[in-house]
């Protein structure tokens, strides 16, 4: 923005001269560049928006009469059992989210030191997220199907198919097998996010690290996480956010039904089915506030677990200065 | 460098232009759909003066005010009422291109939509129809309505009978036509008929005649009780299974809602005209009908273990085949899946339809109604209107498309295919349309009660099986439920409760 400012010119410039100046000619470019962006951004995502927002006062359909009602609509996303408690379900998601992301953590760590083949797992592990949603959902319809894949298989390993259990149609795994579905499918992404970030830290370090005899854990612990901590932070947030908003595999594998219907199935339902338009848009409005209010409480808590962030390298090595004179100590004492 | 200036300027002010015509576009079209609702459509004589219509005006302008233009375009006498065509005299030399939007995917795809346009040709060789099969039909076709931008015919989609005339071209009378044609009132306002049904379909049970035969039925069922008895006897009997509910699909549940009116109640008034009214529709009356009775049946038959084992991952174009092949007894769908389930396999000959298990007073009622019903774009240009409707026509009367899918036809002396034999003694009735200022009303309360009857409320029927399945609520906490919902409903809209 300094070339504005600069511009705020020698006076008794003309408008026209200035914007034949080189001040000028740049403003122009900026625009000219940026307008595009910022009117499909506009067109698509705000402006939609701020009709949903006003459509969550009113009381319609899709076609007929508006009428206003006020805060109503949000008062019953309050008052029906059926909207938050789907956003019980969401504990499923968070609880698989973090399965998930231990999980690509783990792999990632393991495959981006020297692995034979490696390329070919991180390929196979990073393929589900390829799949458009609703042809996993597909894929899962059938996998769970009683006596189908997963049973086949789990027969295989010597299980009676008397034992186990029905996948989709008992209420107490249903929403697991269904969080296993979404956690099969975005591991692989937040792995190779893992990996894309631990290959930007210098390997120096890591023989350093090996010179001063630390082993595999104590170099992740104290070289990989926290030259990654903010991919990290990003992707717990993304992870969250998601399970706060699952849809696809309750959609597509059960409809919904048999309690497995989350928030966004229920107000899929709500504005779809029984075309309640404004009551379904003041639930994406609360949906969205609770979005923001857990995307804060987060960044809180990665706050608290990543003092210091700007520092952290120097606060690190001091701390581990110090572990190192506790062990020598302690050794020296033995 | 002049030159990239003058393009970056031209972007620049064209993507601000847009942007002002979105602006505009959204807000303009809000209070045009707000004022339509007083509109009563003034076309009753749209079907006398159509006989100037055979001097087709040429182009009026394609997209006039929606507000105004059926009554306007009825009175002007552009375009013929249905009746007033006749079929192979009328418009042979008529040329234009119109375009149906459907939801038979599935014909679309066997060709057999291609092959009905082809014979259509021969008689009208200057219409040229486009197809478009849509799979997600009753949400797409709402919304591509809103957008205006459908074509010419289109199966009309769930909305506010009020709301036609913003929409579809007015077809005539409707006493003239219900002379002439079964199940026009479905889409009807102030007595104008906005809709041709595809053909009627009548509700009953598909089941599989081997299986009946081997598990030692030889008696159709007549009753609940008798179902839940037969039902039993071929778990006993037969490795087939007794009822599949079709659970995952969803809409395969919602179809157990066609039965209340006519088969359950034995009243053609109910469903349209006593339902909104009524205290308490879903109490026992404790002679094995109404409401109650009726879902009574799926509570029974999935507590006891006569649905398939796993309901959540039932298979609906798979059960097509294991019907066939005699794998399962019985499914509750309309009389329009009896086709499907014929041509799924090789033993076509063994699937059976008959009339739904309950008999109320000592009839045994069907109920008949209209399928989805063609309308006609009312902002199209008069001779694409003409065309459409005589299409239209064409596909009711003459192309005999309810034979092959064994659908009741829609014309009064068409051909009915023989499917229906078992039908023989049973009291047939279409559910008679709501009293005048009352059109709305079932639609108003479904929505208020989320219970959505006949309108996409699957889920209600889903909670039923799986209460049954896991003992979580018994049947009678769920009608209590269920009349909870609607006094509340009723209560909120002001409906006066009189039954």
């Amino acid at each position: 923005m300094t070339a504005t400012t600069r511009s705020a010119k020698p006076a008794g410039r003309t408008f026209g001269q200035w914007l034949k100046s080189r001040d000028g000619q740049k403003v122009l470019v900026m625009i000219a560049f940026m307008i595009i962006p910022l009117a499909l951004l506009f067109t698509f995502t705000y402006l939609p928006f701020a009709e949903m927002f006003g459509f969550s006062f009113y009381d319609m359909k899709y076609i007929g009469t508006r009428k206003f009602v006020g805060m109503k609509n949000y008062i019953k996303v309050f008052q029906r059992d059926d909207c938050f408690g789907a956003l019980k379900l969401s504990l499923y998601y968070m609880a698989g989210s973090v399965v998930q992301l231990v999980l690509a953590l783990y792999l990632a760590t393991i495959l981006s030191f020297k692995v034979k083949g490696g390329s070919i797992f991180k390929g196979f592990m990073f393929f589900p997220f390829l799949v458009n949603g609703i042809a996993i959902g597909f894929i899962f319809k059938f996998f769970y199907t009683r006596g189908f894949v997963f049973d086949t298989v789990l027969q295989w390993c010597g299980f009676q198919l008397d034992n186990l259990p029905y996948w989709l149609r008992d209420k107490r795994i249903n929403n697991i097998s269904l969080v296993a579905t979404s956690v099969w499918r975005y591991f692989g992404q937040n792995m190779v996010l893992f990996i894309g970030a631990i290959m930007s830290v210098d390997s120096e370090l890591y023989e350093a690290a090996m010179l001063d005899g630390a082993n595999k854990f104590q170099q992740f612990k104290y070289i990989i996480m926290p030259s990654i901590k903010t991919i990290i932070t990003l992707n717990v947030i993304l992870s969250i956010t998601g399970s706060l908003s699952a849809f696809e595999p309750p959609y597509v594998i059960t409809d919904g039904a048999n309690g497995t219907g989350t928030y966004f199935v229920v107000m899929n339902e709500i504005a779809h089915t029984q075309q309640k338009v404004g009551l379904a848009s003041a639930m994406a409005i609360v949906l969205l506030l609770i979005i923001f209010a857990a995307t804060i409480l987060q960044k809180l808590f990665f706050k608290y677990v990543f003092k210091n962030a700007e520092d952290e390298d120097l606060n690190a090595a001091a701390k581990r200065d110090k572990k190192l004179a506790k062990l020598a100590a302690r050794k020296a004492g033995r | 460098m002049k030159l990239k200036k003058v393009l970056a300027l031209g972007m620049a002010a064209m993507m601000t232009l847009s942007m002002v015509g979105c602006g505009s576009d959204g807000t303009a079209d809000a209070p045009a759909a707000d004022t339509t609702q007083d509109q009563a459509p003034a076309a009753d004589d749209s079907a006398d003066d159509a006989a100037a219509a055979d001097s087709t005006e040429a182009e009026e302008p394609a997209a006039d005010d929606s507000a105004e233009a059926p009554a306007d375009d009825a009175a002007a006498g552009g375009v013929p009422g249905y009746l007033d065509i006749t079929l192979g005299e009328d418009y042979t030399d008529l040329t234009a291109t119109i375009k149906f939007l459907h939801c038979r995917t599935d014909r679309e795809e066997d060709g057999t939509i291609a092959d009905l346009v082809a014979k259509f040709n021969e008689t009208y060789p200057n219409i040229t129809v486009e197809t478009e099969g849509v799979t997600d039909y009753a949400e797409d076709a709402l919304l591509r309505l809103s957008t205006g931008d459908w074509g010419d015919i289109m199966l009309i989609p769930a909305i506010d009978t009020k709301e036609l005339s913003t929409y579809f071209q007015p077809l005539g009378d409707l006493d003239a036509m219900s002379e002439q044609l079964n199940f026009v009132n479905a889409w009807s306002y102030d007595n104008v008929c906005y809709g041709i049904p595809m053909w009627g379909n009548a509700q009953g049970v598909v089941y599989n005649k081997a299986v009946f035969e081997a598990a030692g039925i030889t008696d159709l069922p007549k009753t609940p009780d008798e179902f839940i008895a037969d039902l039993q006897l071929i778990k006993d009997n037969t490795d087939a299974i007794p009822l599949y509910t079709n659970y995952a699909a969803g809409w395969t549940m919602g179809a157990w809602d066609a039965y209340m009116g006519v088969v359950a109640e034995g009243d053609d008034t109910f469903m349209n005209q006593k339902f909104a009214h009524t205290a308490e529709p879903f109490k026992d009356k404790g002679d094995g009908t109404g409401a109650y009775a009726l879902y009574k049946i799926l509570y029974d038959a999935v507590a006891n273990g006569l649905i398939e084992d796993d309901y959540t991952t039932t298979d609906w174009e798979g059960c097509k085949g294991m019907i066939n092949r005699g794998e399962i007894g019985t499914m509750v769908l309309g009389s329009w899946a009896f086709s499907q389930m014929v041509e799924a396999g090789d033993h076509g000959d063994d699937i059976g339809y008959m009339p739904f298990p309950m008999t109320v007073g000592g009839t045994q009622y069907v109920a008949a109604g209209g399928d989805y019903n063609y309308g006609i774009n009312v902002n199209a240009s008069d001779d694409n209107k003409t065309a459409a409707l005589v299409f239209v026509k064409w596909l009711v009367e003459e192309s005999g498309w309810n034979v092959s899918e064994g659908t009741y036809a829609t014309s009064k002396n068409g051909e009915n295919p023989t499917m229906y034999s078992a039908f023989d003694g049973c009291t047939m009735l279409s559910d008679l349309p709501a009293i005048a200022g009352e059109e709305d009303l079932l639609g108003e309360i479904n929505a208020e009660s989320e219970l959505s009857f006949n309108s996409g409320g699957d889920a209600k029927v889903q909670r039923i099986v799986e209460a049954a399945a896991t003992g979580s609520e018994s049947y009678d906490d769920i009608m209590a439920d269920w009349t909870a919902a609607w006094n509340d409903a009723q209560e909120s809209l002001g409906i006066e409760v009189t039954y």
